[in-house]
């Protein structure tokens, strides 16, 4: 080795003689999973754990054990094996953008970040699939599909860095799921390495596949039942044609009702999106997409298909509007325009990064037709516990996302932020309402669990869990409320938490 | 340890991984400890929360290419840039980073004389074949080059160091295609012998300044000061924040990237037959990420060429990343290859890359490239 | 939660029914009464509770117990423009649903699994147990409906389902085509809808608004001569379940006369598909997800979910 390069390996803490070997430790735990894998795809200092400890939800805590990478199936596979040897709970991984913190570990357990297992293995098109990775990037795979003329329909807002397998385990949305359906009527089969070390296949290509819709259940059940390493998922052809539409009112409860009328009417737009007037004043401030500043809530409304019909839709959905008090609709005139209005739609949590430092950012479901009562309730909440609250929701199947905006640096913020959120999932159920539409229950919602369910009703749940995982040793502590099984974490091992915590 | 960051701009990070996809470590590696996200999570845990400065912790911020892919990704408009760089000041000042022998390879940077003794020295030593081949440069460093000479006075033609001594071809290119739109440009040389942007990057911001100063104190004019290298242009575009004082800022404020300054002024350029070629723009990162102006680029190519092809990575780095290559060059072996897999899957004939690094980094892994000014200078003297 | 913890008479006494003993089956229309294989003998037969409960056009809900006939639902559903995914052959809702078969008009319909929102069942405890939940998009907690969905009655009697219903298009027109390649017209086609092919003859229903259908119409001419029919009917006969790839060599399986469903992969056999055992690690699964369910067996026993 030259002397140069020694010199730099000393600093970056590479050089073997500085650090201390990797690859052979005084923790059988590691060897073991070092000799499945490799020594720099097994990680356990600090700083990693510290990293790993933590997804892009605003919940600390996280306590991470080894962290591996894995590259294929049969290292997954090994993982688990080892895991059961040690008696240690696995935590799946992507990119860790999940907002109700289902990617945090608890009490140590193996992490299995599944980043480096990004190929688009094959494009079936004869059979309408694609089978990818689970590490492939959302956009990236819809990026691939182009040239062929397809995409992959589920869009959530984070799709330029969500993995595959995070939206399969999270069931995640986007926009565009009002008409296509959120990505379990995506996803056709799943290869999946199970808590014991079993590689199943779930689903499969053919049209009704036998047994339990095991490939269903899977879907959305945030990692609990083990790790999804391939997944064959429908392309969706693009469209040739789209209208998009921009819709002001002068009253938020217009736009809402706007939305029920054009569902009413037998209507199912590719996506139908309402900001109110605090999250459209930051998004212009942001990216000048060109929306009212003045509107109390403006609805981006797009239909799209083959060139003939989706005039009569886009007229429709106009006449609706004007009905309702619309003061403007407008078209976009271009794809120029389309893009831009988009733009802002998609970038709206940036936007408000842009006037508090942290927001947190719920998400419940209502009635279409509750959606005015609702966000009128959420209005009050801000009022009485002195908070921004903005709304931007998915109301075309009446998923709001209301947005608490804070400095997480202002003394007893935390608690009111918190307190306001629950009384916004009290409303939202009260309403005939769910607890999450796209991001999950995580660690974040187990405690309202008991709001939706009965007791009976969470048994069964875990019941299913069990089938599959029988140990919990997939990602303990998560969905399911204290008193079930798999939620109180057997797999615990203390690891010295040290400064790092 | 305190980093010296501002609570503010660390605090700004809401943890939302958005720049994960743009940050060329993280593309390669899939580790949370190369990504924008990961690298600002251990600056506060080492500065908030008194975390070791452990190898690792050091490696996440090495390994860093400084090419701020991260910034505009960036919805919460982290100032990622400054805070890397005020990390890297902070850590080679307790001399956790930046070892001696490092700090003397940017030495010689501010010396143009010696800079072109040990470039002409290189040239020699590469033709030997003694220069090992991962440090990726060019196969014909030049030896000897005739001087530039003034074309007028409208304009200062920044010089600088690496790009004079490397790559002073590409500054007649640039002054000639000036001249051929009525601008008379006075190349700044000696006034001027290098933007401290090297230095800053491997946290030796005291250096920095001082060059800045000396370069504020010999262009005190107002006329626009025009740049070639787009590391160059956004490390002098940045002054103003570096010194703090509104003199730098005034300076700042008349720093053009050259391709920025005649998007302005293509009108005035002659219309000529476009050449045949196919041509792949490929955006230095300090253009596009961090000066933002590379559509400029593309409006002051277009006339000229038959075809403009963009490269489909949304401006992913290139791993070049000033010492970058030199430093991690695994690393950046890796970024390349992934960028040279893009620039070869869309099939261009030429590609127009506008920041001397990434040449040499393109080049090394055998993709030759041309600066945008000595396309058009070829269209015009065709 | 306002409904969902109330008292409902009608499902406590049809819980009260279920009980927690004994071998127990609901008993549907018996369309489809022998899939999975015969009920073992000296099973209590029950009958589901029926009726529309709430039907919300603008939401485009209904929840129906599961005794109701899907001829009936869809009749009061087409008052409002409206259907379900669910295939109409005589059957009832709760039985349509624990088969989990699609309709033939599926790509034009919809998947019955995506259809079910909630779930209401009783457990082999004889407890009243609710899965999933009454909105169009949910990911609260495990997919309780996707489970039962298909699941033959043999992890909990389907009492009472939330639906997800769709606006049916404005134009449906059958063509049918004897010089078509039914595959190409599939790929053609922007959203195919059902596209049947019997090896010779090709039948596609185009759907939309009126001028699409139009639009399509023209496009489809350039493929081969085309004639407008009648809406066909499903021959009675076996089920397979192929890739979509897989219909386009139909000669090397033993189906006998057949229609099949290109782009789908269902394929309306004369003769039966073979059986293929589920692999060992999926069986576990089933096996451990029956036992946790339905401990003592006593939910429609002698079904076999799997292994076909
Ligand atoms: C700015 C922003 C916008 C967002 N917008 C949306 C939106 O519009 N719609 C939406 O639905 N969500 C949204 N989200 C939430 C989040 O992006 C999605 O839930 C996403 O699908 C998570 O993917 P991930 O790769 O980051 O998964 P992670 O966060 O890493 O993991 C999420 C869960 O999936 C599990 N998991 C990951 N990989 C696997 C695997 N291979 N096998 C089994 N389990 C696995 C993890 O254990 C964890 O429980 C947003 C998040 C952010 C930060
Ligand atoms: S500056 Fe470049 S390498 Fe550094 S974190 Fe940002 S994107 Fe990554
Ligand atoms: S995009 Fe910005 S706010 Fe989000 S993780 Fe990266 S640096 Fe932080």
């Amino acid at each position: 080795m030259s002397l140069l390069r020694r010199a730099v390996d000393r600093v970056r803490g590479t050089d073997d003689s500085v650090r201390g070997a990797q690859d052979h430790t005084t923790d059988p735990l590691l060897d073991a999973l070092i000799d499945a894998l490799d020594p720099a795809r097994v990680k356990f200092d600090d700083a990693q754990r510290s990293l790993l400890g933590k997804d892009a939800s605003v919940f600390d805590g996280g306590n991470a054990g080894p962290i591996c990478y894995p590259t294929s199936t049969s290292e997954v596979v090994a993982i688990m094996k080892i895991a059961t040897q040690f008696d240690r709970a696995v935590v799946p991984r992507g990119a860790g953008t999940g907002l109700a913190g289902g990617a945090i570990p608890l009490g140590a357990p193996i992490v299995v970040a599944v980043t480096k297992m990004r190929d688009v293995i094959e494009i079936d098109e004869a059979n309408g699939v694609a089978w990818v990775e689970p590490g492939v990037i959302n956009l990236d795979l819809t990026r691939h599909l182009a040239p062929l003329g397809y995409h992959f329909a589920p869009d959530p807002s984070s799709q330029q860095v969500c993995t595959i397998g995070g939206n399969v385990a999270n069931n995640s949305g986007g926009p565009h799921c009002l008409a296509y359906g959120v990505t379990n009527a995506h996803i056709q089969a799943i290869e999946v390495v199970t808590p014991a070390g079993d590689v199943v296949m779930l689903g499969g290509l053919d049209a009704e596949p036998d047994g339990y819709d095991l490939r269903g259940v899977f879907v959305g059940s945030e990692g609990t039942l083990g790790i999804a390493t391939k997944v064959a998922v429908k392309l969706t052809k693009n469209r040739p044609a789209v209208r998009t539409l921009l819709l002001s009112f002068s009253s938020v409860r217009d736009a809402a009702n706007t939305v029920s009328g054009v569902i009413a009417a037998g209507i199912v737009p590719a996506a139908m999106e309402v900001m109110d007037n605090a999250i459209t004043q930051a998004v212009e401030n942001y990216v000048n997409a060109g929306y009212p500043r003045d509107a109390a809530a403006v609805l981006l409304a797009e239909v799209d298909g083959p060139n003939e019909g989706i005039e009569i839709d886009a007229n429709r959905i106009r006449e609706i509007g004007l009905e309702n008090n619309a003061t403007d609709v407008r078209l976009a005139a271009d794809e120029a325009e389309r893009a831009l209005l988009w733009k802002g739609r998609k970038t709206a949590f940036g936007a408000v990064a842009q006037i508090a430092p942290n927001y947190y950012l719920h998400d419940t479901v209502v009635p279409r037709s509750k959606l005015a009562d609702v966000l009128d309730q959420i209005y009050a909440i801000a009022a009485k516990y002195e908070l921004l609250i903005m709304n931007v929701f998915h109301a075309g199947d009446g998923n709001l996302h209301p947005l608490i905006v804070f400095d997480g640096r202002d003394e007893g913020i935390l608690d009111r932020v918190h307190a306001a959120g629950a009384e916004i999932i009290e409303a939202s159920l009260a309403a005939g309402g769910v607890l999450s539409g796209e991001h999950g229950i995580g660690v974040e919602k187990q405690a309202y669990m008991h709001l939706l369910f009965s007791d009976a009703d969470l048994d069964h749940q875990n019941r299913l869990r069990r089938a599959f995982d029988p140990t919990c040793r997939a990602n303990p502590g998560k969905v399911l409320p204290a008193g079930h099984s798999c939620a109180d974490i057997q797999h615990l091992r203390s690891v010295p938490a040290g400064l790092w915590g | 340890m305190d980093l010296h960051l501002d609570e503010d701009d660390l605090n700004s990070c809401v943890q939302c991984g958005l720049c994960l996809p743009h940050c060329p470590t993280f593309r390669v590696t899939g580790d949370e400890a190369m990504s924008p996200r990961g690298r600002i999570h251990l600056m506060r845990e080492v500065q908030d929360n008194g975390a070791p400065l452990t190898p690792e912790v050091l490696e996440s911020f090495e390994t860093c290419v400084q090419c701020r892919g991260c910034e505009p990704a960036c919805p919460s408009s982290v100032p990622y840039g400054h805070l890397m760089e005020r990390t890297r000041e902070t850590l080679a000042d307790a001399g956790a980073i930046t070892p001696l022998w490092q700090r003397a390879m940017f030495a010689p940077l501010a010396t143009p004389v010696a800079l072109k003794a040990g470039s002409a020295a290189l040239g020699v030593a590469k033709r030997l074949k003694l220069v090992p081949k991962r440090l990726g440069l060019p196969d014909d460093l030049p030896l000897r080059q005739e001087p530039l000479e003034p074309t007028g006075t409208d304009v200062y033609f920044f010089t600088g160091c690496v790009m004079d001594a490397w790559q002073r071809d590409v500054h007649r290119s640039g002054m000639r295609v000036l001249k051929a739109a009525g601008i008379g440009a006075t190349p700044t040389n000696e006034l001027a012998p290098c933007c401290g942007a090297l230095h800053a990057h491997a946290g030796l911001a005291d250096q920095t300044r001082d060059l800045a100063e000396q370069m504020m104190g010999n262009l005190r004019d107002d006329k626009p000061i025009l740049v070639d290298s787009a590391g160059c242009g956004a490390a002098m575009k940045d002054y103003g924040h570096l010194l703090g004082t509104t003199e730098a800022e005034a300076f700042s404020s008349r720093v053009f990237d050259i391709q920025e300054f005649l998007a302005d002024h293509v009108g005035a350029l002659p219309q000529v037959d476009p050449l045949d070629l196919r041509v792949a723009v490929q955006d230095p990162c300090h253009l596009r990420h961090v000066q933002r102006v590379h559509l400029a680029t593309r409006t002051v190519l277009a006339p000229f060429v038959r075809e403009l092809v963009e490269i489909n990575d949304d401006g992913l780095c290139c791993g070049a990343g000033g010492a970058y290559s030199v430093l991690q060059p695994e690393l950046a072996g890796q970024i390349r290859d992934r960028k040279v897999n893009s620039i070869s899957a869309v099939q261009p004939d030429v590609v127009a890359s506008a920041n001397p690094g990434c040449s040499l980094h393109l080049a090394g892994a055998g993709v030759q490239t041309l600066h945008p000014m000595q396309i058009v200078d070829e269209a015009l003297s065709q | 939660m306002s409904r969902l913890h109330t008292a409902d008479p009608v499902l406590d006494a049809f819980a009260k029914e279920v009980g927690t003993e004994g071998a127990v089956a609901i008993s549907g229309a018996q369309t489809r009464w022998n899939t999975g294989g015969e009920l073992a003998a000296g099973t209590r037969t029950i009958t589901a509770p029926s009726g529309i409960v709430e039907y919300i056009p603008e939401e485009m809900i209904v929840t129906v117990r599961a005794g109701t006939s899907v001829a009936e639902l869809h009749a009061e559903l087409r008052v409002h423009g409206q259907w379900t995914a669910l295939p109409e052959r005589g059957g009832t809702v709760g039985g349509a649903i624990a088969v989990g078969e699609n309709d033939y008009r599926r790509p034009a319909r919809g998947d019955v699994r995506t259809a079910v929102l909630q779930v209401r069942y009783v457990s082999a405890e004889g407890e009243i147990v609710t899965g999933g939940g009454p909105t169009v998009k949910n990911v609260s907690g495990f997919d309780i409906p996707r489970l039962i969905t298909g699941s033959l009655g043999t992890l909990g009697c389907i009492a009472e389902v939330l639906l997800r219903t769709n606006p049916m298009p404005s134009g449906q027109r059958w063509f049918t085509s004897a010089d078509v390649n039914p595959f190409a017209l599939h790929q053609m086609l922007l959203a195919p809808g059902p596209i049947l092919w019997d090896g010779a003859t090709t039948t596609v229903m185009l759907f939309g608004h009126d001028v699409d259908v139009e639009a399509d119409r023209g496009r489809i001419d350039s493929l081969g001569t085309f004639t407008e029919v009648d809406a066909p009917t499903m021959p009675s006969g076996f089920r397979w379940s192929l890739p979509p790839a897989d219909l386009q060599d139909l000669s090397a399986l033993d189906t006998g006369v057949f229609v099949a469903e290109v782009g789908v992969g269902t394929v309306h056999a004369e003769k039966p598909q073979p059986r293929t055992p589920l692999s060992p690690a999926v069986q576990l699964i089933h096996d451990r997800m029956k036992a946790e369910f339905d401990p003592t067996g006593r939910l429609n026993p002698g079904r076999i979910v799997g292994g076909r």
